[in-house]
Order: structure tokens, then C-alpha cells, then sequence
């Protein structure tokens, strides 16, 4: 049911997203920003199934507040001619990283073992 | 309690689907801003540095239109010399026609008198000579004419008239031929008076029998002196 969802969300989106109106290129920067904290958002949510202490309404507020958050950093950023969004860039980008290390052994993990048992049963069965 | 989880199920799923959705669409809108903004050099740029570019072609055009103006300014005052040198070209125009009037080489209009001298079949009569015309083309000048022509061979300050053996005329080096007629632009009254007054040549050849009709014509053509005048010796 979840997969379906995703699914139906991303097509949807996409569809609407190339059929909307241009954005001036001045907030593209904004826009980037904001999708990379809202994939960050996403990392940290599969990573929480993973560790099963996954809350919705954390991943929620985490993925609108995350977003604009960096949106306003980037604007503070601007006005103080300092390149905030850099760091906003290294943290999440970071945090990505870190997220998905934990995804890829978690699955490493549950292959590795499948792996096992599977040659476990085939030992078995040449016993 | 199986009815709450299954409702926590469908608000996560809806919610998931919902924050799909919405970075979906965030990232295709991205993606095309980013694909169609395809100026390279807009593309690689920051606002600053767009902002200094800005600056810096503004500057430019100041500058050039700073320039513009200087050229405008000159060509105006082009446009002012011009006139003033189209008005000079003007006087000097009038100057050349008027010399060019004096000298004969262009066609003249304006009243005047055409003189008929028909040669006569009596033997008795002398023929019509060069010196006759002479005296009358004298009479003429004396009389204030302006332009004079023997058969239409405009007479002008290099003319000659000359009698060759006695049998022909030929003026400005080209023979001519009876019946000779002479005009000549000027005071009518004047002329006619100077020509057919006591004493005057056309008196005198009536006297001798010659066949002269004086005319008044009121639009008078005469026709240029249509050789070059060549200077040789003057320098």
C-alpha cells in the first residue's frame, strides 16, 4: 500500500510539476536547497523504519521544516552576502550519507544472512 | 483498536503519498528551471555576479550613449555647415549663370528685334558683305543690346565675322548663308532707332536697294554659343 502511494505521489507530482509555470531562475536556489533537505528528510525517515522508531509527525514536520528552514537560510544567507546554504548543503548532504551507510548495512546485513542460511539449507540437504 | 491502527495506517500512507507528491513536483520544477535556463553564462553565474555584470553594462551604456550623443551633437553641426556651404554653393551657382550669360553659353530669352537681310537677283545691288553685318552687329552693341545671333551663330567676345573671297560669310568659322537673319536682345525702341534711324546701316543699305526688314519680337530666343572657348595664351 505504502510502495502504491509513493508511486502514485511521484508520477502525480511529476506530471504536475512539468506541466506548471516557469519559476524566475532568482528562486531556483531556493528550490534546490529546500529538495535537498526534503531528500534528507526522506533518508532519515527510511533509516527510522529501519531502526523502527518511525513517527510520522516527526518525519512530517521534519521534511516541511527542514525545507524551509533552508529556504530562510538561503534568503538570511543573501542578505548577509554570506553562503549559508553551503552549509546547509554539507550538513544534510552529510546527514545523507550517514542515512544511507545505515541503510546499505542494514541490507548488506540481511542479504549476507539470507546468503547463509541459504547455504546452511544446501549443506543440509547434501548431509 | 484494530479500527484506530488501520486509520493511522491510511493518514501515513496518505501523508507519505502527499510528501511525495510534493517533492516530486518540487524537483521536476526544478529540473526544468534548470534545463531551460540554458544560457550558459546566466547558468554558471551568481546574483552578485550578475549584479556586477549588470553594472557593468549599465556603465557601458552610459558611456555609449554618451558617445551617441557627442555624434549627434556633431552631426548637427555637419547639418549646419552643410547649409551654410549649400548657400554659398547657391551664389557661387548664380555667379557661374550669370558669367555663363555674359559669355553666351547658354540660351537667352527676352524681347528684342530680328533683323532679315535678303540677298536681291539684281546685279546692280552689291551683295550683302561681312562689313554690313559688322556695322549692324556695332549698331547693335551701341544700341544696349544683350545677346546677339547671326543665324542663330551666337555672337560673343571671341566672334568673328569675315568674308571669304567675296562670295561667302562665315561666322565663328562656320559658314553661313543668305537670307541672313540677325537678333539681338535689348531695348526694342533703341535698337530699331539705332538700325532704321537717318544715317543708320539699315537706312543705308535700304538706301542702295537691299532688301532689310527690321521685326519687334517680344519673346526672343537666342541660342547658346555651342563651342568650347579655349584658352591658350592667357594663363
Amino acid at each position: 500500500m505504502i510502495f502504491i502511494a509513493i508511486l502514485i505521489g511521484c508520477i502525480v507530482g511529476v506530471l504536475v510539476g512539468v506541466n506548471a509555470p516557469m519559476i524566475s531562475y532568482t528562486y531556483s536556489s531556493y528550490l534546490a536547497i529546500a529538495i535537498i533537505a526534503a531528500l534528507d528528510s526522506v533518508f532519515g525517515g527510511i533509516t527510522s523504519v529501519i531502526n523502527k522508531n518511525f513517527d510520522l509527525k516527526i518525519f512530517v514536520t521534519g521534511f516541511f521544516g527542514n525545507a524551509i528552514l533552508a529556504i530562510l537560510l538561503t534568503i538570511l544567507g543573501q542578505k548577509l552576502n554570506v553562503d549559508i546554504y553551503l552549509a546547509a548543503i554539507v550538513v544534510f548532504v552529510g546527514r545523507m550519507f550517514v542515512n544511507f551507510a545505515i541503510i546499505r548495512r542494514y541490507y548488506v546485513d540481511k542479504w549476507s544472512n539470507m546468503v547463509k542460511k541459504h547455504e546452511k539449507k544446501v549443506s543440509k540437504i547434501e548431509e | 483498536m484494530k479500527k484506530k491502527m488501520k486509520k493511522g495506517k491510511i493518514t501515513m500512507i496518505v501523508t507519505i503519498g502527499i510528501v511525495c507528491f510534493i517533492l516530486a513536483l518540487v524537483m521536476s520544477m526544478q529540473f526544468k528551471i534548470v534545463n531551460e535556463t540554458d544560457i550558459t553564462s546566466i547558468e554558471n553565474m551568481r546574483e552578485s555576479e550578475l549584479r556586477a555584470e549588470l553594472a557593468n553594462w549599465k556603465s557601458k551604456y552610459e558611456e555609449t550613449n554618451q558617445q551617441y550623443e557627442e555624434v549627434t551633437a556633431k552631426i548637427e553641426e555637419y547639418k549646419n555647415n552643410k547649409q551654410s556651404n549649400d548657400e554659398t554653393e547657391k551664389l557661387v551657382n548664380e555667379e557661374l549663370e550669370q558669367v555663363n550669360q555674359l559669355l553666351g553659353k547658354t540660351d537667352v530669352q527676352g524681347e528684342g528685334i530680328e533683323i532679315t537681310l535678303r540677298e536681291t537677283d539684281n546685279e546692280e545691288i552689291s551683295r550683302i558683305t561681312s562689313d554690313d553685318l559688322v556695322l549692324i552687329i556695332n549698331t547693335l552693341k551701341g544700341a544696349g543690346a544683350e545677346a546677339i545671333s547671326i543665324n542663330d551663330e551666337r555672337i560673343i567676345n571671341m566672334s568673328d565675322i569675315v568674308d571669304i573671297n567675296g562670295s561667302f560669310i562665315k561666322v565663328n568659322g562656320q559658314r553661313i548663308l543668305a537670307p541672313y537673319i540677325l537678333k539681338a536682345i535689348g531695348n526694342q525702341s533703341y535698337m530699331e532707332s539705332a538700325l532704321i534711324g537717318n544715317g543708320g546701316p539699315i537706312d543705308e543699305m535700304k538706301k542702295i536697294g537691299q532688301d532689310v526688314s527690321v521685326q519687334k519680337v517680344n519673346k526672343l530666343k537666342i541660342e547658346k554659343y555651342n563651342k568650347d572657348i579655349k584658352m591658350k595664351y592667357i594663363q
